[in-house]
């Protein structure tokens, strides 16, 4: 269809489950009917459904007929496959009885299931019939799904079988963590040397790194190496511990240039000394400021949605994004989407995470957040801060190492918030996908200045439904370690030096994708300064250099620039957040021309850097849908040669063509060329950036027939929704009931 | 758009903005206020140097300055603002001009004048309540932005701007004509209308069915209103599908039949073999298509014609959309709704009225590429079948989305198709409350950005274009926008006595493009006309906030061009020459060429 130029990988169709490492069938069923609607077409796949320790796997016995869920391929998963992670509820249904039921682990089915309903906390809706299949078997299969979708104890989770049979020697995949470093380039934070790197990377001379919490002594929740100010001693820091929540000191986060840091603090249990502590730490960040500046506390949970809000507006969101396109819901689309308050959430973040931003850069403070146990909106909050600030972060590397800093190794609750062992929905929240969806706003809004593109957002949010990544799968460092330990002596595993088992982070992309695959995570858009050490014939920018011109922007900001601003105070701003700061300090000075206000006009009045600092707008009219993440299973949402894609497209192909030239160009001044022998003009495949890329002939390739707004994810194969209008199954769709409680239906069943 | 400043704030660092089309140094302003500000060729000052009155910024508060008004324009300047608080605006854009507050009205500010813009703002200045200060400008601008209503002539006839290219020759009926084939064995050209008695409203030339003789023709107008018959407006280039436009037919009460129209419309539905039934889509909700015959209009009878089908689109009347706009800028401007903005935005019902124009093009464009003939029609078929026709043909040829044939779209199918431009806009006259003004070709401008954001790479031009024309709609710079009908523009000799909008636009090429368009292989445009992908185009109606960031300055387009090369600029001289030399392809050439305009999409995001 497309011309040879174009490159699409086209995934070799196996009619085999794909399976590896610790990954065992536990049960299957033949003859299963794959439906693509909620009437039965002749669409509809053929084909074997196989419930695994891992996921739910359906194999077509019609190889011809294949429709393929990623443009792309995942090595861990088939076209058809769910993780079991990934399922957020299961429905039985006896056509000829009528009964239903939400299956759940451990229960009984007194039924023989016709059809099976699976509906996955990626938005997804699967639907397989069991006419022609044996009703004991297919009964076995959902009771399995059920059974595994929820496992009892955190060790059954797949990782461990998956990382564990490495240690095996079966599998013949022995990699050792130092190739692994190697391979990968992310820091991880799980070593002081990466904490080193980051203090003199941001010039926070006055902080060093506290290995008071190795082996995790002090704190349960801490990781073992953190920063703290120069000035309070590991004695000190010891004997406050007590008084936090969790134990948890006072981290340390990122400084800016100016030499305010940013800083996160779990709330102090120990009313007595409430204050003398504050004070405490609260001189300790002063003393560490180089010009002793005022400290911040801004307290979180006073001023941002509680977690369970989060979650309550996703699972409305859902209900939206998958069953909101009926004629009847249409019309209310924009009311509904106001009521999930998904984009609310989104926008008070980022309102909060500017404000602490304004304090750092316009301000010249330090500043602390403060939560009650610092392991949720903290992570959201001091990402996004350090995102706006700082270009580093932006970067592929950047952002990857962020995530490491401020989630896994903060202690974000990942085990607990992706609810992976369902057990308990009250701790259950997408924070980590308000995060992301916070980033694809600002993305949207300065698509130049991110390294990365929504697919890799969007992939990113994915895999945490992949349970076999470090990133994922626990509530903090200590844990991990203590379960690996748990997990190797029950195995009579030999973990060597290393104290845990060698979970791959998620950041070891080729886990999941191939090299080639990989490049759909590198935006054409960015202005980055990849390009910088063939430019400068060798001397690779520093981030000194960017530093420099990045706080130049904040030196620009005399009040006489921007006449318009003397009358701020007057301005009616409805909603404003500005004030939400609590002066908790009493050492907080109010200085009227350097107002909130003030900050965003004079910087929406120069031009946007995208190395600078990156302020989003946040007026609710221009915050908008994820649509990429959102709507790509909905088919009706999906615009065939349309999207943002399409710009990406087109621009890679130029991107890439630049890089050749480039290429060309070094060759011809004699320069070395890296990679290429002298005779060969061609970048090797490895070395293009670009998923898309320009093709040698001098031929003008033509935009791919597959590229729509939902690529590289493909809604066909799953349940379409206007298919559903009419018929019998509408009321399983209908909603809300279904998906928000799962105790209605089960009350419905005989 | 170069003129329309609001509450622009520029100082010495934003000289490089193509916004602005005067470039003022401080120093000189100090010395003589607007001496600076060059004015068009033929505009004139009406009055002087306007001294202490104050713009009550919306959003900054009151700001003292100077006003000045041309013919042309009213220019307001602060004083003892740095930068200085300029705002520029066309007279055109003026909908309606009312005094506020009277000689004894208390409080600061309260006295003065209430200009409301066709543009989505207003404009409130305040005077010196001693001595009727305002009465001077007060009569001045409402005399002078409302012409027509004073026996004043509108602007574009006193302008004497000299362009390179005559945009009045972008459109020439019988070459496009050609383009699509025509005359072909089925359909004829004929300039039976060329002294406008068939249909006055009606360009001259005219495209038919071969087989209907004049005599049908004359027969078939007395039965459409306003005698606006089914003519062709595009033509399938493969399946020889046509789109047909025209009005009501007049059944009235009583149900009246016309044997010449059923078979006129037979004919139109036999020229293509394909057709088993020729598709009429009404434009109007089904209701109102019967309300039309109490007073003699109405639709198609299943019973009178047979080989059609109707079908009704349900897009609401101008009335709806004008209280559909006021209602969206109820809620952005001079603030955008806050606390419950989609909600606020959903019952103004302004997207909705979008989607129901862009799913009733869908349907039309749907059925021309399945090889089925159809007509289109509102009441009088020029406004609704304006909008339907030319999406359609948006969609259905690639043509239209190039920056010439866009132009063409738009002089055939809303000029020269007798959109009622004067009564809609209602250029120069005072009567701002009058029920014929309705943003219908706003509307379609907004239908047009839709698709461009679902397609990014589809279009040749980019949003910019769209807003100049939407500017200079209102403006009256140019005569494209001006009179109701051909036959009008011909009387008052518009082409010869003022300027075209494209002489402007093309002379400015470069800044319209869009650097991401993509010569296509043929095929048809679908937009998702959903909910979930269509949204408010904020650039266009919030562009007056301040805390929007303005549009990228060309400095900041030149660097992220060559950041986005990646390389310093003499890598970029040294691809030049690489591309010279033939070592790469013809696209890269033309990236080379679009060069340092060309990077302008990141703002688009």
């Amino acid at each position: 269809r497309h011309n040879g130029s174009q490159t699409a990988p086209l995934v070799p169709v196996s009619s085999v489950c794909v399976s590896f490492a610790g990954e065992i069938v536990v049960s299957e069923v033949n003859f299963v009917r794959k439906c693509m609607g909620t009437v039965t077409t002749r669409d509809d796949l053929w084909g074997k459904l196989i419930c695994t320790n891992f996921k739910v796997s359906f194999v077509t016995h019609d190889p011809s007929r294949q429709v393929r869920k990623f443009q792309y391929c995942n090595r861990l998963l088939g076209d058809h496959d769910v993780p079991l992670a990934c399922v957020e509820q299961l429905v039985t249904v006896n056509d000829t009885t009528g009964k239903q039921k939400v299956l759940l682990s451990n229960r009984k089915l007194k039924f023989s299931p016709t059809e099976l309903i699976i509906y996955c906390k990626d938005f997804r809706i699967l639907r397989f019939r069991f006419d022609e299949s044996g009703p004991e078997s297919a009964k076995k299969v959902c009771l399995a799904i059920a059974h595994y979708c929820q496992p009892a104890d955190p060790l059954l989770l797949f990782g461990f079988e998956y990382v564990g049979k490495r240690y095996d020697g079966s599998s013949g995949d022995q990699i050792s963590t130092a190739d692994l470093s190697a391979r990968l380039r992310t820091p991880l934070f799980d070593c002081s040397s990466d904490w080193d790197r980051e203090i003199k990377r941001t010039g926070a001379s006055e902080w060093r790194v506290c290995s008071l919490n190795e082996g995790y002594a002090v704190s349960p929740s801490l990781p073992e190496h953190f920063v703290v100010p120069v000035s309070l001693a590991d004695q000190d820091l010891r004997q406050f511990s007590c008084s936090f929540a969790g134990q948890r000191i006072p981290l340390w986060c990122w400084n800016h240039p100016n030499g305010s840091a940013l800083v996160r603090m779990a709330s102090i249990r120990d009313v007595a000394h409430q204050r003398k502590l504050e004070q405490r730490v609260c001189s300790a960040v002063t003393r560490s400021h180089p010009k002793r500046s005022d400290v911040l506390q801004s307290n979180l949970d006073r001023s941002l949605p509680r977690i369970q809000d989060v979650q309550t507006s996703l699972v409305k969101l859902r209900q939206i994004c998958v069953f909101g396109g009926s004629e009847e819901s249409e019309d209310k689309w924009f009311s509904s989407m106001e009521s999930s308050g998904w984009l609310e959430n989104v926008r008070a973040f980022l309102q909060h995470s500017i404000e602490v931003v304004h304090m750092l850069e316009g301000r010249g403070m330090s500043v602390i957040l403060q939560e009650e146990e610092d392991r949720d909106l903290s992570c959201v909050v001091s990402s996004l801060v350090q995102l706006m600030l700082d270009p580093h972060f932006r970067s592929i590397e950047g952002f990857q190492s962020l995530v490491q800093k401020e989630w896994v190794m903060a202690g974000h609750r990942f085990l607990d918030r992706c609810n992976h062992l369902k057990k308990s929905s009250k701790e259950e929240s997408p924070l980590f996908l308000l995060f992301v969806d916070c980033v694809w706003q600002l993305m949207n809004q300065f698509p130049s200045a991110f390294e990365f593109t929504e697919i890799y957002l969007a992939v990113l949010c994915d895999s945490m439904w992949i349970p076999v990544f470090s990133t994922f799968l626990f509530n903090c460092p200590r844990q991990r370690a203590e379960h690996s330990r748990d997990f190797a002596q029950s195995r009579y595993l030999f973990l060597g030096e290393e104290k845990t088992l060698r979970f791959p982070p998620v950041w070891d992309w080729s886990q999941q994708f191939s090299h080639r695959d990989q490049a759909l995570f590198n935006s054409p858009f960015y202005v980055g300064k990849r390009a910088a050490p063939c430019v400068q014939n060798g001397a690779v920018k520093t981030f000194k250099r960017t530093k420099k011109s990045y706080s130049s922007t904040l030196r620009g900001m005399p009040s006489m620039q921007n006449g318009m601003l003397g009358r701020h105070g007057s301005l009616p701003r409805r909603n404003s957040l500005i004030l939400r700061f609590r002066p908790e300090s009493p050492a907080r000075r109010e200085a009227p021309e350097s107002t909130l206000d003030h900050f965003t006009r004079d910087w929406l009045s120069r031009p946007a850097d995208p190395h600078g600092l990156l302020l989003p707008q946040l007026l609710p009219s221009h915050l908008k849908l994820w649509r990429l993440y959102f709507l790509r299973w909905v088919p009706e949402a999906r615009i065939p040669h349309g999207g943002m894609v399409m710009a990406l497209h087109k621009l890679s192909l130029l991107a890439d063509e630049i890089e050749t030239l480039q290429m060309k160009l070094r060759q011809y001044s004699g320069g070395p060329t890296p990679g290429c022998s002298s005779d060969r003009v061609t970048l090797s495949p490895e070395q293009r950036r670009m998923y898309f890329r320009g093709s040698p002939l001098p031929i003008t390739p033509q935009q791919p027939e597959y590229l729509s707004s939902a690529f590289p994810f493909s809604p066909v194969g799953n349940l379409s929704r206007p298919e559903v209008l009419g018929t019998p199954l509408r009321k399983f769709l209908s909603g809300a009931r279904l998906w928000l409680s799962s105790e209605t239906l089960v009350n419905q069943t005989p | 758009m170069a003129e329309i400043e609001s509450c622009f704030v520029f100082n010495a660092s934003t000289k490089q903005s193509i916004f602005l089309c005067f470039q003022a140094s401080n120093e000189s302003l100090k010395m003589e206020l607007l001496a600076d500000v060059p004015l068009l060729p033929g505009e004139e000052r009406v009055i002087g140097k306007y001294k202490d009155i104050i713009y009550i910024c919306p959003f900054n508060g009151p700001v003292k300055g100077r006003v000045f008004i041309t013919n042309y324009r009213l220019f307001f300047r602060s004083v003892d603002v740095d930068p200085a608080v300029t705002l520029n605006v066309p007279l055109g854009v003026i909908s309606r001009v009312e005094k506020m507050g009277g000689a004894s009205s208390r409080g600061e500010n309260s006295y003065g004048l209430d200009i409301t813009c066709k543009d989505m703002r207003n404009l409130r200045f305040a005077l010196k309540q001693e001595g009727h200060s305002r009465r001077d400008i007060f009569d001045i601008l409402f005399r002078y932005a409302f012409p027509l209503s004073h026996g004043l002539q509108l602007f574009a006839f006193l302008s004497q701007e000299k362009y390179q290219e005559n945009g009045w020759t972008v459109y020439n009926p019988v070459q496009e004509f050609r383009r699509q084939g025509l005359p072909n064995d089925q359909w004829r050209i004929t300039f039976l209308n060329n002294n406008y008695e068939l249909c006055d409203t009606y360009p001259t030339i005219l495209v038919v069915p071969y087989s209907a003789s004049d005599e049908d023709l004359r027969k078939v107008a007395t039965f459409r209103s306003r005698g606006r018959i089914p003519v062709l407006s595009w033509i399938h280039p493969e399946n020889q599908a046509v789109i047909t436009r025209c009005s009501q037919p007049l059944v009235g009460m009583s149900g009246k039949r016309n044997r010449d129209d059923e078979r006129y419309l037979d004919i139109i539905r036999a020229t293509n073999k394909m057709t088993s039934k020729l598709t009429i889509f009404d434009a109007r909700p089904n209701v109102n298509a019967v309300a039309n015959k109490a007073t003699g209009g109405g639709y198609e009878g299943e019973d009178a014609y047979q080989n059609a089908e109707l079908v009704f689109l349900d897009i609401h009347n101008i009335h709806v959309m004008r209280e559909s706009l006021k209602k969206l800028k109820d809620i952005v401007y001079p603030n955008v709704e806050e606390s419950h903005w989609l909600s606020s935005l959903e019952s103004t019902h302004w997207l909705e009225h979008i989607k129901l124009v862009l799913s009733g093009a869908i349907q039309v464009a749907d059925k021309i590429s399945t090889g089925s003939s159809v007509v289109v029609h509102c009441s009088d078929g020029w406004d609704r079948t304006a909008q339907l026709t030319s999406l359609a043909m948006l969609m259905l040829d690639s043509y239209y989305r190039t920056f010439r044939g866009f132009q063409v779209l738009l002089e055939k199918e809303w000029i020269s198709f007798g959109h009622k431009f004067a009564s809609r806009i209602g250029h120069g006259d005072k009567n701002h409350a009058d029920a014929d003004r309705s943003p219908i070709f706003l509307q379609f401008i907004d239908c047009v950005w839709q698709m461009t954001k679902q397609f990014p790479t589809a279009f040749e031009f980019n949003e910019r274009l769209l807003v100049a024309v939407l500017d200079h709609l209102y403006s009256c710079r140019f005569g494209t926008f001006l009179y109701n009908c051909e036959s009008a523009r011909d009387a008052n000799e518009v082409k010869m006595k003022t300027v075209s909008l494209w002489s402007f636009i093309n002379s400015d090429r470069a800044s319209y493009i869009n650097p991401f368009y993509t010569v296509e292989f043929v095929h048809v445009l679908y937009p998702v006309a959903s909910m979930r992908h269509l949204e408010l185009w904020v650039s266009y109606y919030i562009r007056w906030n301040p805390r929007i960031r303005q549009q990228v300055r060309k400095g900041q387009i030149c660097s992220s061009s060559t950041h986005l090369l990646g390389s310093t600029s003499q890598d970029h001289i040294c691809i030049l020459q690489l591309c010279q030399r033939g070592c790469t392809s013809v696209k890269m050439r033309s990236y080379c060429k679009m060069g340092f305009n060309g990077v302008e999409m990141l703002l688009y995001f």
